[in-house]
Parts: structure tokens; C-alpha cells; sequence
């Protein structure tokens, strides 16, 4: 599939939990952007922050400068979430009517709502909200799909395929599979593609 | 939202920073949140549920005396010094390898002995001492080992907390060897019913002992320092009549402590407590040391029968021959009843001392008639 | 190949802090060493990556202060050396530091400070730029990564040039932040080391290295800044973006530029608005300084933490008053920019919407409002301890050790990923009321043992970390010792620098280039102090349990117990669960229990969760690690282990 060139910076966020591989997801669709020749800044977090708390990379797409390694808030064209209560934390805050919102479905409860002190907002409440504040939305459970695959850790690639398919990005499976060879052994390739496709069939 | 204080903090505030917890257990193993730490008991984590039995099993906790008597007692029994009194003599087992072994005269072995043959209770929750001289109550279900545990150990038990990590278990009836602060615990625990708690229907028989207060292992520990003991050495202690002292043995040698010293190491919950009998027990078995003659009755117990059920396991014990009892004289129960309420007394003159009010008596109602009594 | 070592012109997505190190490569960097520190690592890491291919030396040092000196020695040999560390590490380095800028440098020497405005894995919010000014010695600051590899080689350059050391600054934003950068060549040659210090004292490439003749050393050293001085001002990383003579002048550095930028295209203000940007920071090139400032009267200095380049500018532009006029100044000091925390697009535009007033694009009050409603469902996701962390087991013990003992004990806090038992007290069970620098845990402790003769007598425990412990515990264990003071030490040994991402540390029988190094034991070296040691595995509650209420009751001396059990996210365990863990359903008495939901209430684990449905704990076998520690904790013993 030929894709036309993007003129204009993009803004993505991708945001999830600490140790849900946030930053290896960020750092791979970034890296095939850089190889199709585009200028992509990632601002993230780690250290301290990954421990449990809520993680976010912010990626800038553009075709020609750097940009600040943190979107203003409002301007994200696509968030992408591991978790469905950061995809919302992200959309209150980055969103605006455009914006377009793929999140995993898998809850991972915050300790203050395992320790009974808050409440986590219902499936319903989450739907409605991304109703409201975006212009598309997709839900999909990519850590069943990640878990049938037999790690659950491969749900951010699940994530990956599923966001090609939503032709936001300039991506495709050609470019994940050449930017995965670079750093994956064969083996590990291989499941990774099974998880980018698995992906991919979620988005209808 | 939450206006009711937890059990646990007002247990924390009425009880434990009153220094009013005399380490009996009953607040410890209903739960994982109190604990007992060698003989004190500890708050581990916050609990924030309200209507805990935590504090409704506390006998540091207001109590309505009145209805447990009319459950568990006979009113025209009752005696404002101890409590009921459906019999008074002077007992011992009679078994005198028995009696080698106990403290005095082996009367509380031998009623719970008989009581295990009879199918009475299938086993006894008992204090057993670890080698620091810290108390816990175990659990005996084999009537030969009962005699292992025979033994006045002066610091406290947390042996309620024994009956709750039993209760429900396979112990089945349980018979329970408690000092007045644990039977009246026991007796809240019978009387309460909160949710209908059928398993405290396994709770058979309390035999009571005579208590005049419990050691703090943390000072007693630094007594025993100073007189170079340590505390796994001794083997056993008692306070000889009209000595004024409190022997310690170990293999070795007898150690004479003056009992000024030993006051100082009293545990300061046992200043406030107005109860020397048991008196909320089937049974209450002390030494036969109060009047008469000092000498002649070392080896003798005496026994204060309270129940009907207290009757008839001592009924038993006899009729089978294990116990032997003599009618007391009516100047020892008289002597009883005077050092009894000397101890209410005093209790009451402390609490009043330390709440600084004759209205505020700490875990006491100041319109309770006992209480009203000895309040002078 | 690795990405590191791309070919010259290749262009490629580079962390901050790989650019940084790619950059060094390209200046011939022979010696790195640094101490992991949050966001500063990647630069050795990347390095130590490389090491054999490139024939460096890389070393992961006991702590920053060490890594600085050991970088000096290569510098004072002839070669090219860096030492890498987070902000507060230029602090432990800063004893050394300050003779080392008054002796000099021979070969090219770089000290790489990578700060955390925001302090977003800091406990600090700490600002080194001081040091720059404070230890006159040149500073150097990065906008974005291909300046971040640029300005790294030209640093080397710059330090051999005038013989003396270079600080370059970088923050979260830019260590952490990845962006597109095109290679340079990398040096085909290698230096040879020779430490030459027979020629006469004031020789400063063939006498001795040492501080004194102090005064004349001292002008020397102000003159080489002069020198520096005069460089900056025709640097190519100090340029201008905007209007000739713009409205208003933002005179800014580091990732703050792409911030004003972003903010100036933001609200459409790019005619008004112009920007100069310093990559050369300290000393500040007045002519530059001065070009510019002529231009305007309104001046906005956009930087993280504290004000320096705005106080900075402000002195010079107070020498200039007479050329260039009386200014107005925005930036900390009014409060245009807020005095703390990081900045970002939104609070440049806010400042400039304030001094220029003018209107920002909103969104339609409806979805605001939308927007404001769906916020207020969200609940907030507290840092904690991982699943299966053993910290997490290792303050539980602690704090019931302190609850039974029963004299109110409290411990005393350090540097580590267990400072979250500090930052959020829940997560250590309220038991760590004191948490500052690396190795403090125990000075402090050390202090308060000490205060009993004052009244304050209660049982002092402190923590470390085992890559703590050799890093700054123990000058203060050994004082612990030396003044009898009653302490509790635990170690929490997780077999690496577990926060920062399981760099070695000398417990390791393992360097930063993977060669097989000797391993020093805790244990020993404590025992050599003459402490009581004992070592005990966290996840084993009960031996854990008696060994820490046995040293609470033991008084008057220092006792040392060693939690060892490696980190959840380590290598050799990241994946890979010990047991399966699971609620027996028929056990769990869910809210008719009087365990009042100890599991997931207190225990505080991310895997075990309580079904408000079913009214039942339920481990979540995504996150669950399997360490088994919460079947020891349920009254009900409803938690198994398959």
C-alpha cells in the first residue's frame, strides 16, 4: 500500500501504564517514521515515574523541523493507550474534537482503587467520554490478543498493528518488520508480527 | 461521611494508651490486625470497621455486668465481694504425683483431667511459658500433657486469643483455664452474641484462677538483670505466705526478691482491675492461704463453684475420686471476701487517682452498685 | 552494528543522551565514567556499549565524585575523558571539582550534568548551572539532539583548548527526549597516555597538577575564561530566530528554545516575537548579548529552576545601560515564569499571552466542558512499588517489627526506588519519615541515636540500597560505629542499581563492559566494621520478622540486616513468575471476613485486586510477579500458591 507523505506535524501520544512497554512501543513506531524520512521528536519519562505510575510518550511527526518534546495541551491527533483510564487521563488534558483515540480495554487498577479509596470509572462512563471527546474511537482488547500469543507484554505491538491499520500514520508492516529486525532475533520477530497482525485484524 | 470512630481506634484510645490492657487476648487472632507481642498488644495495621469484637470483648471496655450475671449466674448467688458463690471449699487433687507437679494443690489439673475423661470438653486451652518468661495459651487436647502446664507463672497469657484461633477449628468443646480479666472477656464473648456467633457454643467450661496482678515481662525482665537471672533459668516462682517476697527458683538456687521491688514490676493495667476471683467463671480455684493456718494448708486449694455446670464437673471430680474437697470454714470464705473487696477498693481508689474524677472511672460505670460500694 | 556506531551522514533517531554520547565518540573520547542517575545514565551505558569496538575505557564508578577524578586521570594523560551524572551528582563531585578547575586539565575533559526540572525521578529539584559560575568553568547547553552530539565534540575542543574542564548541562526533556540526528565522522586514531609533571609548577601542559601557587594559579584560571569568553561570541550554537527588531526578545537555552518555539507558533506571534538562543551559557558573550539586546525593550528569559540566565543577563545588561537603554525584563524574578518545577509549550505561551496581550485559541466550551466532567471520573495513579518488588515485603516486615516492638521506631530514608516508602507514605506502610541524599539515611540515623541523653529515645532504623551502601553509606556506617550509635541498618539488596535500570555496582561480579570484576561483599565489609550482620531473604516474613524484632531489642550497638532478594524487573526475573498465584474463591470471605481486606487495602500490591462485584481479592495473573508474599499475609490463607 503506497501512502501519500504527511505535510503537516502530527502529534501522538502514547500513554499507559509503568512496565506495559510504553517506551519500546514509542520508540519502534519512531523509529520507522525516521527511516521514511520524516523528523520525529519522542518526549517521555522514565526512572521513578515507571514504577505503577501513569506513563506517556509524546511523538512529533513532522516532515521537516524538531519540535518541543511536549505537545501543548489540546493538540494531540492521536492518542493511543495500553490502558483505558490513561487514554482518558490523556484525552481530558491533549484532546480536542479531532483527535482520534485507540485504547486497549484491559484495565490496570490504580492502588488507591485497589485499596477501596476511588473508584474506577465504569466501561460505560469511559465509552461516553471518548464519545463525546473524540472524533473516532476504537477499543479493542490487546492484552487477550497478546496473552493468546503467550506474553502479555506484546499487547503494546498488538497496539502498533492496530494503529497502522487505522491509517493515521505513514506506517506499514514492510517498515515494522525492518525496524524489528534491527534490535529482535529471528524468533522474537516472528511472534512480534504475529502480534502487529493480530492488531491489525481488531480494527474493522 | 465517617463519623463513628473504628473499634480499633477507640480500642487504641479507652484501652490501650489508658494503660488499661491487661494482655488477655481477647482483642488478638479474631482478626489480623491486633496482635500480641511477647505480653503486649499491638495495633498492627488500621483497621477502620466500626462494631468490631475487638472492642466488644474487651474487659477494659464498658461492661453490663448486671446481664451477664443473669445469663451465666444465679442473682440470690451473687456477693458483691466475688461474685456468685453456689459453693466454697477447700479442694486438692488426689493424685499426689499430681500435686508434685502443680502449684499449690492441682485442683484446676485435675477438674480439667476429669472433665477430658467425661467428654466434658475435648480439649484445654492452658498458659504455657517460653523460655523469656512470656506467656501463650496453648492448646491441650491430650489429658497427659495437662499436667505439663500446672504452673503460677505471675505474667500474663494472651490465652483468650487462643480461644479465638481455635473457635470453629476441630478443638471441639473447649475448656478454658483463664485469670479474672480473661474469664470476663469469655463471659462477654458468651453474653454478646454479635451476629449470632454460633461458634462460641464451643466454649464448655471455665475454670477460673485467683489472680492479685500479672508481672510487665519488659520490667520484670530488668529485675530479673539485676539479680543476674536470666529469664530462660528459672524454673518456677512463688510468693511463700507471710514472707513478704517472691521466690525464684532456678536449677541451681532460690532467689528471695523483696516484694517492693516485685510491686514495681506489676503490670499497670492489674491496678485497675477490681476482680481477684474470676469472678466470671464456672469455677475459680486460688491457694488456700487466706486465715487459719498459714503451714498447714500449703498443698490446699480453694475453690469458689459459681455455675451449674461449675457444680457438676466438680461433682464429677470428686464422685470419680480425682478431687478431694473439704467444706471450708465460714471465717475463710469471710477472709476471702475481706481481701476480695480490699482489692476493689484500691482499684477504685487508682482509677480514680489516674481519671482525677469520681464520675469518669475509666472501663467502670459509677452507677454500677458494686462499684458504688467499694467507691470511697 | 549498533546504532551508535552509525556511518557519517546516516541520519538516525538518537535519546538526548545518545546523541551525547555519540558525540563524544566523534570528539575521541578514550575514558568515560559516570554513576547512574536519573536522566543521565544512557550516555555510559551507551558508551559501555561500545567500549571494545571503540577501545574506550567505561566505568560504572562507586559514585560521582570517583568518576570525576577517574576521568581526570585520563585527562591529565593526555587523553579525552567525560564524567556523566545527574544533577545532584555534580554536588558529591563538587569538592573535587573545584580544585580540579583550579589545577586544570590537559587532555579534552567534559562533566556532563543531566538535571530534572519538575523533578520527575529527583527527589531534588537541583540546579548546576551555579557550579559554572561559582567554579568559573564554562558551560555548555544543548536545544535539541543534533546540537546535543554537536555540542558535546566542540566541548571536548573547547576543554583542550584552554586547558581546563567543561560543564555540559542537559535536562529530562532533551536525555530523554529522542529526536533525528545526522552522524559525523568518527576518529580513525587513538590517542597514547602520557602523564608528563616534571616542568615547573605554573606549566599547565608539563608541571605538576595541583591548585597552588592558589592565587596565581587562580588568575590563570580567570583568564582562560576570558579566552572562552571571546570563543562564545561567534559560536554557531548561540543563534538568533525572528524579526529584526522584534517586539519583544526571549533570550533562552536547552529544551526551553523548542518550548518558546512551539509557543510562539502556537499563538501566531512570529513577526513580534524573536529568540535568542544560547548554547553557550556561562560566561555569556556580552557583544552578542549586547547586539540583541539593542534591538528591544522587552526581554523575556525563559529557563527551568532557577534564574540564572536571567540574573546573568541582568548583570550584563546593568553594565550596558549606558549603550542600550533601560529594559523591562521579564522571567522569574516578576513572575512571569514560574520560580519552579519544568516547563513546557503551554507556560511559554501563557507568558507571552500575558506580556504581549494577547488571546490564545480555545477549544469549544462545550467539549471544555465535556472535557471537565470526564476529568473528574478519573482517578488519580499513584507511584508504587512494582508486583513482586521486594521492598514491598521489606517494609512490611519493617513495619510490623516497629509495631511490635512497640517503642515508636522510625527509619531513616536513601536513594532508591524504596524512597517511594518517603514519597508516598502508604507505600511504606508510614514507617520512613526522613529521605534526602544518597548515603544520608544513615548519617542521620547515626544523628539520631545519638539523642536519647536529650530525650529522644526510640529505635533508629535506616535504609540503603546495595549500589547506596558503596556509593555513601559507608563513611556514615563507619561513624555509626566508631560513636556507639544504636542503629537498625538495612540493607535492601536487589542485586543492581534497580531505579536507574540494573547498572552494576562493585557488589557485582560484573563492570560496565561485561568483564568478570571482584565483587565486595556487604556483608563482610560490615562484619569488618564490627557490626552485627545478619542476612535474611524479605519474602520469608517470619525469619525476617524475628531477626528485625531481636535487633530492635538489642541495645547499644549497631546491627546490620541484609534483605536479599533481587529486583522484579531485574533480568533474571523479569517474566518469569516463582509461583502462580491465585484467591481460593470458596476462601476468601470477601467483606464477611474480619480481615477487613488486608490484602488489597494495606498490602498495597498492583496484582492483587479486590472484585467489588463478587467481594473478593483477585490476583490479576497480567501483573501478578508470583513472589508468593501475599499468601503469608491472608488470615484466611485463601491466597495459594499452585
Amino acid at each position: 500500500m503506497k501512502r501519500t507523505r504527511q505535510k503537516e506535524t502530527k502529534n501522538l501520544i502514547l500513554t499507559g501504564v509503568g512496565g506495559q512497554g510504553n517506551v519500546m512501543a514509542s520508540r519502534t513506531l519512531a523509529g520507522m517514521l525516521v527511516d521514511a524520512g520524516y523528523i520525529v521528536t519522542i518526549g517521555e519519562t522514565f526512572g521513578m515515574s515507571q514504577r505503577g505510575g501513569s506513563v506517556m510518550s509524546h511523538l512529533r511527526i513532522s516532515p521537516d523541523s524538531v519540535k518541543s518534546p511536549q505537545i501543548p495541551r489540546g493538540r494531540a491527533d492521536v492518542i493511543v493507550a495500553l490502558e483505558p483510564l490513561e487514554a482518558l487521563r490523556v484525552l481530558t488534558v491533549y484532546g480536542n474534537p479531532q483527535v482520534c483515540v485507540l485504547s486497549n480495554a484491559r484495565p490496570v487498577y490504580p492502588i488507591g482503587v485497589i485499596t477501596g479509596e476511588l473508584s474506577y470509572p465504569s466501561e460505560d462512563n469511559i465509552q461516553v467520554a471518548f464519545q463525546q471527546l473524540s472524533k473516532a474511537f476504537w477499543i479493542i482488547d490487546a492484552t487477550s490478543a497478546a496473552l493468546a500469543l503467550g506474553n502479555p507484554v506484546l499487547s503494546n505491538i498488538v497496539m502498533i498493528g492496530a494503529l497502522a491499520k487505522t491509517g493515521f500514520l505513514p506506517i506499514d508492516r514492510r517498515m515494522f518488520e525492518k525496524e524489528i529486525k534491527k534490535t529482535l532475533a529471528a524468533d522474537k520477530c516472528a511472534v512480534n508480527l504475529k502480534a502487529y497482525d493480530a492488531g491489525g485484524e481488531m480494527i474493522k | 461521611m465517617k463519623n463513628k470512630p473504628s473499634s480499633q481506634t477507640k480500642l487504641k484510645k479507652d484501652v490501650l494508651e489508658q494503660s488499661l490492657c491487661t494482655g488477655c487476648g481477647a482483642c488478638v487472632g479474631l482478626c489480623p490486625y491486633q496482635v500480641v507481642y511477647r505480653d503486649r498488644t499491638v495495633q498492627l495495621h488500621n483497621c477502620d470497621l466500626t462494631d468490631g469484637k475487638c472492642y466488644a470483648f474487651c474487659p477494659r471496655t464498658p461492661t453490663d455486668y448486671r446481664k451477664i450475671w443473669e445469663i451465666l449466674f444465679e442473682i440470690d448467688e451473687m456477693t458483691p465481694e466475688i461474685g456468685a458463690v453456689k459453693g466454697y471449699y477447700l479442694s486438692r487433687a488426689a493424685d499426689p504425683a499430681l500435686r508434685a507437679k502443680a502449684q499449690h494443690g492441682g485442683t484446676v489439673t485435675a477438674l480439667l483431667e476429669v472433665a477430658m475423661d467425661e467428654g466434658l470438653i475435648d480439649s484445654a486451652i492452658v498458659s504455657s511459658r517460653n523460655e523469656e518468661i512470656e506467656q501463650e495459651g496453648r492448646l491441650v487436647e491430650a489429658k497427659s500433657q495437662l499436667g505439663d502446664y500446672a504452673k503460677s507463672k505471675f505474667t500474663v497469657s494472651p490465652t483468650v486469643a487462643a480461644f479465638n484461633r481455635v473457635m470453629g477449628d476441630t478443638a471441639g468443646k473447649v475448656g478454658v483455664v483463664a485469670t479474672p480479666c480473661q474469664a470476663l472477656a469469655l463471659a462477654k464473648m458468651k453474653t454478646a452474641r454479635i451476629n449470632d456467633d454460633l461458634k462460641i457454643n464451643q466454649l464448655n467450661l471455665v475454670i477460673g484462677l485467683f489472680c492479685g496482678w500479672t508481672l510487665s515481662v519488659e520490667s520484670f525482665h530488668r529485675l530479673l538483670q539485676q539479680y543476674q537471672i536470666s529469664p530462660e533459668a528459672v524454673t518456677g516462682m512463688d510468693i511463700p505466705a507471710g514472707k513478704n517476697v517472691l521466690e525464684l527458683y532456678t536449677n541451681a538456687s532460690v532467689t528471695s526478691v523483696p516484694m517492693v521491688e516485685v510491686d514495681a514490676c506489676v503490670r499497670t493495667a492489674c491496678r485497675y482491675c477490681i476482680d481477684s476471683t474470676a469472678e466470671f467463671a464456672d469455677l475459680s480455684v486460688g491457694a488456700a492461704r487466706f486465715g487459719g493456718d498459714c503451714d498447714e494448708m500449703r498443698g490446699w486449694n480453694q475453690i469458689i463453684v459459681r455455675s451449674e455446670f461449675g457444680k457438676q464437673v466438680m461433682e464429677l471430680a470428686v464422685a470419680r475420686g480425682a478431687l478431694e474437697i473439704w467444706e471450708a470454714p465460714a471465717s475463710a470464705l469471710q477472709d476471702l471476701k475481706n481481701v476480695a473487696a480490699e482489692k476493689k477498693r484500691k482499684a477504685l481508689k487508682n482509677i480514680v487517682e489516674k481519671s482525677r474524677s469520681v464520675k469518669n472511672l475509666l472501663y467502670l460505670n459509677s452507677d454500677d452498685p458494686v462499684v458504688k460500694k467499694y467507691l470511697k | 552494528m549498533t546504532k551508535l556506531l552509525s556511518p557519517a551522514k546516516s541520519k538516525v533517531l538518537f535519546l538526548g543522551n545518545e546523541a551525547i554520547a555519540r558525540g563524544a565518540l566523534e570528539a575521541g573520547v578514550a575514558v568515560a565514567t559516570g554513576y547512574p542517575g536519573t536522566p543521565s545514565s544512557e550516555v555510559i551505558e551507551s558508551l559501555a556499549h561500545v567500549a571494545s569496538e571503540r577501545n574506550l575505557y567505561v566505568e560504572w564508578s562507586v559514585n560521582e565524585k570517583v568518576a570525576l577524578e577517574v576521568a581526570a586521570a585520563a585527562s591529565f594523560a593526555g587523553l579525552r575523558s567525560m564524567a556523566v551524572m545527574k544533577q545532584n551528582g555534580v554536588n558529591v563531585a563538587s569538592d573535587f571539582l573545584l580544585h580540579l578547575t583550579a589545577s586544570g586539565t590537559r587532555g579534552g575533559l567534559v562533566l556532563v550534568s543531566c538535571e530534572d526540572p519538575g523533578a520527575l525521578s529527583s527527589v531534588n529539584e537541583g540546579e548546576s548551572r551555579y557550579f559554572a559560575r561559582m567554579l568559573e568553568m564554562p558551560l555548555l547547553e544543548p536545544s535539541d539532539f543534533q546540537e546535543a552530539k554537536d555540542l558535546t565534540k566542540w566541548a571536548f575542543e573547547l576543554s583542550e583548548q584552554i586547558g581546563n574542564v567543561v560543564m555540559l548541562r542537559s535536562v529530562t526533556r532533551m536525555s530523554h527526549a529522542s529526536g533525528n540526528v545526522i552522524c559525523g565522522k568518527l576518529p580513525v586514531k587513538s590517542r597514547k597516555a602520557h602523564f608528563e609533571y616534571n616542568g615547573s609548577v605554573m606549566d599547565s601542559s608539563r608541571g605538576p597538577m595541583i591548585s597552588t601557587p592558589v592565587v596565581a594559579k587562580h588568575l590563570l584560571h580567570q583568564q582562560k575564561l576570558k579566552v572562552v569568553e571571546a570563543l562564545f561570541e561567534k559560536s554557531p550554537f548561540n543563534r538568533y530566530v525572528g524579526a529584526a527588531k522584534p517586539e519583544l526578545l526571549i533570550i533562552t537555552s536547552s529544551a526551553c528554545f523548542l518550548y518558546a518555539e512551539e509557543a510562539i507558533e502556537l499563538l501566531g506571534l512570529q513577526k513580534r516575537v524573536g529568540i535568542l538562543k544560547l548554547g553557550t551559557t556561562w560566561p555569556l558573550p556580552p557583544k552578542l548579548l549586547e547586539k540583541h539586546l539593542r534591538q528591544t525593550t522587552k526581554i523575556l528569559i525563559v529557563e527551568e529552576v532557577m534564574p540564572f540566565l536571567e540574573e546573568n543577563v541582568k548583570v550584563l545588561a546593568a553594565g550596558l545601560v549606558n549603550r542600550i537603554g533601560a529594559k523591562t525584563f521579564f522571567g522569574k524574578y516578576d513572575e512571569t515564569l514560574p520560580s519552579v518545577g519544568e516547563l513546557n509549550p503551554d507556560i511559554v505561551a501563557a507568558a507571552l499571552c500575558y506580556i504581549l496581550k494577547v488571546k490564545s485559541k480555545t477549544l469549544p466550551a462545550n467539549y471544555l466542558s465535556d472535557s471537565r466532567k470526564a476529568a473528574a471520573l478519573i482517578p488519580a495513579r499513584e507511584q508504587t512499588f512494582c508486583a513482586g518488588c521486594p521492598h514491598r515485603a521489606s517494609f512490611w516486615n519493617i513495619h510490623n517489627a516497629i509495631a511490635l516492638d512497640g517503642h515508636k521506631g522510625f527509619v531513616c530514608g536513601d536513594i532508591g526506588c524504596y524512597s517511594m516508602a518517603a514519597l508516598s507514605p502508604a507505600t511504606g506502610y508510614h514507617t520512613m519519615p526522613t529521605l534526602h541524599s544518597m548515603g544520608s539515611g544513615t548519617g542521620l540515623a547515626s544523628g539520631f541515636a545519638k539523642l536519647a541523653q536529650f530525650g529522644l529515645d526510640k529505635p533508629i532504623l535506616t535504609v540503603c540500597g546495595d549500589s547506596t551502601f558503596y556509593h555513601a553509606v559507608i563513611p556514615a556506617l563507619i561513624n555509626a560505629q566508631h560513636n556507639r550509635a544504636d542503629i537498625t541498618f538495612i540493607v535492601l539488596d536487589n542485586a543492581g542499581t534497580a531505579m536507574t535500570g540494573f547498572q552494576p555496582h562493585p557488589g557485582l561480579a560484573i563492570s560496565a563492559m561485561k568483564e568478570v570484576v571482584p565483587a565486595l561483599d556487604i556483608a563482610a565489609i560490615c562484619s569488618a566494621i564490627g557490626a552485627k550482620v545478619a542476612v535474611s531473604d524479605p519474602f520469608d516474613l517470619e525469619t525476617t520478622g524475628k531477626i528485625l524484632t531481636s535487633f530492635l531489642a538489642d541495645k547499644g550497638s549497631l546491627k546490620v540486616l541484609i534483605l536479599r532478594q533481587a529486583c522484579a524487573l531485574s533480568p533474571e526475573k523479569k517474566g518469569k513468575k516463582i509461583f502462580e498465584v491465585k484467591v481460593n474463591e470458596s476462601l476468601c470471605l470477601g467483606d464477611a471476613c474480619g480481615c477487613n481486606r488486608l490484602c488489597t487495602r494495606i498490602f498495597r500490591c498492583p496484582a492483587l485486586t479486590w472484585d467489588r462485584t463478587k467481594n473478593k481479592a483477585v490476583v490479576d495473573e497480567v501483573i501478578c510477579a508470583g513472589c508468593g508474599v501475599c499468601v503469608s499475609i491472608c488470615p484466611q490463607k485463601a491466597i495459594i500458591k499452585l
